[in-house]
């Protein structure tokens, strides 16, 4: 015991670290079983149904018993620095980054991809910045909407289910957006889309400047034939709201 | 609308209610609903569309904050980071009243914040009362305004308490000079968990720190052993008790919280209704009690 603290406070420290760990702690001298059981039962479940309720697909994919382990070591490890109730996933993701524990390789990108979609729902309103809706795309620098995300992942996370879990590495790109009804959409990215995105999102490229690079990048015989997939993707993007415009 | 009063029967805002509560064919229906409940931690930088449902409520019912994380007695360093954030939701949505429960949820020391989300007993000695005192003034102080204290649900009795609840929680409204959040079924839950006369705990509060109440359903484990679930209807001795509350003290805003298991709207209105019926019948506080019946919000 920590001679610093109040003698209220020491027993509140054996009453918590019991709490989160169940089965390694006793309870604290002079505490009925029956009654502590009650607390062990409630803040475990409640954690276990926070962090449940964002990553449905991770939970059904490891099983639940190997579930049930994880958030048990999330609650003894992991001290939580948030009072937020929709921040507890971030810190299971952050709890999944520094665990020792051995878990399927694809299962912090999983968790992760499943995170982002409570993330960008809890985006505040966004002003986004003024936008030219008939500018020209390709000769003029793009404005994007804020509320999106481009991701890239070492394993096809969109696809991951009980009955298909990842066996190889599979590099994976994906747009994350909220359209304008407050919709969360993904859209499945090829590697050159993914790029010419990432590119425009800088805003130091037309698109025109960026096909021709990836162009020569690909060494194309046919550089128009990239120029207007390429346009042809922005258009489609303009059509989701996920390019506003042109800088005006 | 005049926010910083509120009155008569209220309900606690749950997302899978909104919609019902918005819609056009409902208003009869919610009529007795005169303010409603939200928990900060829910719904602090919650989103757009959040935040467009804020703004539909807020246009049209007084607000009121009931906080879950604050960690009155925690032995973690208050979160002033936390209160900053509440202090400019309560300024943005013009929202006058802030209570929070006697309980704690964290337990880091030294640096970090271990949060546990959920409500913990506080171990009633009296450096726990000075301690939470210091804290409930700290928050107060922070925030420019006095703040309310819930009654917390408790299971399990420390053997380091040196008083009862009720002697507890007078100590820590005394010395932070703060204001009564009376829940009626915790007192209910508290007096079949730990086996006290609960009229004779409504007897010993006081009454003129009271700034509104909560009423709700718990479940039963076993004889002894009640959870405060809020995921089931109000039982009929936990009505009986607001009703004597009512009886001691005048009619105070009394507002019906339900979390789990939450039944169609019409369902829910009839112990919002319940409530009304009952307030309609009772005495006025203003009749009741001499003076000082209504305490200053702001300091």
């Amino acid at each position: 015991m920590n001679d610093a603290l109040l003698s209220f406070q020491q027993y509140q420290l054996a009453f918590t670290a019991r709490i989160r760990d169940a089965h390694g702690q006793p309870v604290p001298v002079g505490v009925a079983p029956e009654r502590m059981a009650v607390y062990d039962e409630i803040v475990f479940n409640n954690l276990l149904e926070s962090v449940s309720a964002c990553f449905p697909v991770a939970r059904k994919t490891i099983g639940k018993a190997t579930w049930l382990k994880l958030v048990q070591a999330f609650l003894k490890d992991h001290s939580a620095d948030t009072p937020l109730f929709r921040k507890i996933p971030e810190e299971f993701l952050a709890f999944l980054r520094q665990t020792k524990l051995t878990l399927p390789s694809y299962l912090e990108a999983l968790c992760h991809y499943e995170w982002i979609e409570l993330y960008l729902s809890a985006l505040p309103p966004l002003e986004n910045p003024v936008a030219d809706a008939q500018g020209d795309l390709a000769h003029c620098a793009l404005v994007f909407t804020q509320a999106m995300q481009l991701l890239s992942y070492d394993y096809a996370v969109h696809k991951i289910s009980p009955r298909h879990k990842p066996k190889r590495v599979e590099p994976t790109y994906l747009l994350v957006h909220r359209d304008v009804n407050d919709k969360i959409k993904f859209i499945e990215l090829n590697p050159m889309t993914f790029k010419l995105i990432t590119l425009l999102k800088s805003g130091e490229l037309t698109a025109e400047q960026a096909l021709t690079m990836l162009a020569d990048e690909l060494k194309h015989p046919q550089p128009q034939i990239i120029m207007q997939f390429g346009l042809g993707v922005l258009l489609d993007l303009q059509s989701q709201g996920i390019i506003l415009g042109t800088t005006s | 609308m005049n926010r910083s009063q509120i009155h008569g029967a209220g309900l606690g805002l749950k997302r899978e209610l909104i919609p019902q509560i918005q819609s056009p064919h409902h208003q009869t229906l919610i009529s007795n609903i005169q303010f409603v409940e939200i928990a900060p931690e829910n719904w602090i930088d919650a989103g757009s569309k959040a935040s467009k449902q804020l703004d539909w409520f807020a246009a049209r019912y007084p607000i009121v904050c009931h906080g879950l994380c604050l960690s009155l007695g925690g032995i973690s360093p208050l979160n002033t980071d936390f209160l900053q954030q509440v202090k400019q939701f309560l300024s943005r949505y013009e929202i006058d009243i802030y209570t929070e429960h006697l309980s704690y949820c964290t337990d880091a020391y030294q640096g970090k914040q271990g949060y546990l989300y959920d409500l913990l007993p506080i171990p009633f000695t009296e450096e726990a009362v000075h301690y939470v005192a210091q804290r409930i003034r700290q928050t107060q102080d922070l925030l420019g305004r006095r703040i309310g204290i819930e009654n917390a649900s408790y299971y399990a009795a420390a053997p380091i308490s040196e008083m009862s609840e009720l002697a507890f929680l007078n100590a820590v409204l005394s010395e932070a000079d703060c204001l009564l959040h009376l829940d009626i079924n915790n007192i209910y839950v508290n007096s079949v968990n730990f086996n006290f006369d609960p009229q004779a705990f409504l007897r010993g509060i006081p009454q003129e720190r009271i700034i509104y109440s909560h009423i709700a359903g718990h479940y039963q484990q076993s004889p002894d052993l009640l959870i405060d679930t809020h995921g089931a209807n109000v039982i009929d001795p936990v009505w009986a008790l607001l009703k004597d509350a009512y009886d001691l003290f005048g009619v105070f805003p009394t507002l019906l919280e339900r979390d789990n298991n939450i039944p169609a709207l019409n369902i829910l209105m009839q112990e919002v209704d319940k409530i009304a019926d009952l307030q309609r019948q009772a005495i006025p506080r203003s009749s009741k009690a001499n003076t000082n019946t209504r305490t200053p919000l702001l300091i």
